[in-house]
């Protein structure tokens, strides 16, 4: 490219410019060590953005499994009220854990599984008696609801059949009496020889 | 991750050596005449060589190709620069502490006020003209060559070129550069 006047003048500039730089240059042997050293070096370990689009993942994670969970637990009362009373299962009767052993508990003297167990193993047999009498009394709920609409729909009667009704209905639901009809008319018949 | 072989390094080096004043003075430009930083880029682009990550296809010139790799690996430093001054990446520990543009030895043009001056001119050009006059004077490329290596048009390049030039003529008008040259008038003598 031929440079023109000015053009000459920028350039020598910019030669003075590199002429300063080149002795400034680090040495390539410097670098090229520096590089390959680089490249042998592990690699950061922690990385703050990668981090945080992990911990944000599993966090949508976690949130998207408690709100499944929660969802289907709400969905499924729903559920059972929804089903005929065919398909609803028997209530079971709760199972009792039996406290006594069938001798009256004397004063001062405990019931033998009583006397067995810790306080712990007490309280967990009452909660579980608790839990069990709760949903006898659930189910049985669910089974008068259940019965309740099964009885609803079994009497459900359509709102226009009303307008079925008429008050001729006596004589067009019911059948001609021919034979009687026929005799009364003899009657007014001139008896014929036979 | 491709492996160059040993032959291709050394290659590479000889050829790498024949340019590496001319690298580390296009480095200088593409940040800004930052001395650490342009170390660490030509760092850069050396690890970049010799992991493969950036291969040379001889579909320009070893010049033209290896100062590409250059600017886009500036480019790409100052985005990291300026990310890390956000904090929104941790710093790297192993930046290098080599050297400084007061710690090395400064050289006299930089030190003496044209040099100042004209520095300080070029510190006000857009980056893409700067770029331009850069490749053009000092690296005695053309602008075909200055377009390859910006990753522009000709055309582009050529624009950049002259607004460039005329925008740096205007700074230095300003400035009062005396360096035997006055701007203003055609033709001077005893400069060239």
């Amino acid at each position: 490219m031929e440079l023109t006047g000015e053009e000459k003048k920028m350039q020598m500039l910019f030669s003075e410019l590199r002429l300063a730089d080149e002795q400034t240059v680090p040495s390539l042997s410097a670098t090229w060590n520096r590089a390959q050293a680089r490249r042998f070096r592990p690699r950061r370990a922690f990385n703050f953005s990668f981090a945080a689009a992990t911990a944000l993942l599993i966090c949508a994670l976690a949130s998207l499994a408690w709100w499944s969970t929660h969802w289907q637990r709400a969905q499924q009362p729903i559920a059972v009220a929804g089903t005929p009373s065919g398909i609803l299962p028997t209530p079971k009767a709760p199972e009792v854990t039996p406290l006594y052993n069938g001798t009256p508990p004397s004063k001062g003297t405990k019931s033998e599984p009583t006397k067995r167990s810790s306080s712990g193993h007490r309280f967990e047999v009452r909660a579980k008696l608790r839990a069990d009498k709760l949903s006898a009394q659930q189910e049985a709920n669910l089974l008068a609801a259940a019965q309740k609409q099964a009885a609803a729909i079994s009497g459900w009667q359509s709102p226009t059949s009303t307008l079925m009704n008429s008050a001729n209905d006596d004589l067009l639901k019911s059948l001609p009496k021919l034979n009687e009809s026929t005799n009364e008319l003899k009657s007014f018949l001139p008896s014929t020889p036979k | 991750m491709k492996q160059i072989d040993p032959m291709d390094i050394a290659e590479l080096k000889a050829e790498l050596e024949a340019l590496h004043s001319a690298s580390f003075g296009w480095a200088l430009s593409c940040c800004r005449r930052d001395r650490a930083e342009a170390e660490d880029v030509l760092q850069t682009v050396y690890l970049k060589i010799l992991e493969g990550k950036a291969r040379f296809r001889g579909e320009a010139a070893f010049k033209t190709w290896l100062f590409a790799v250059i600017r886009k690996t500036a480019a790409g430093e100052y985005r990291r620069r300026l990310l890390r001054s956000l904090k929104l990446i941790p710093g790297r520990e192993d930046a290098s502490d080599s050297s400084s543009p007061e710690a090395g030895p400064v050289a006299t043009f930089e030190r003496s006020e044209v040099g100042i001056r004209f520095q300080t001119a070029l510190k006000t050009l857009p980056a893409r003209q700067r770029e331009a006059l850069h490749l053009v004077f000092y690296e005695d490329l053309s602008l075909r060559e200055a377009a390859d290596v910006m990753g522009v048009s000709i055309g582009s390049a050529r624009q950049h070129y002259e607004r460039g030039k005329k925008r740096l003529r205007e700074t230095l008008d300003r400035a009062d550069v005396a360096y035997g040259i006055n701007w203003r008038r055609k033709e001077n003598a005893d400069a060239v």
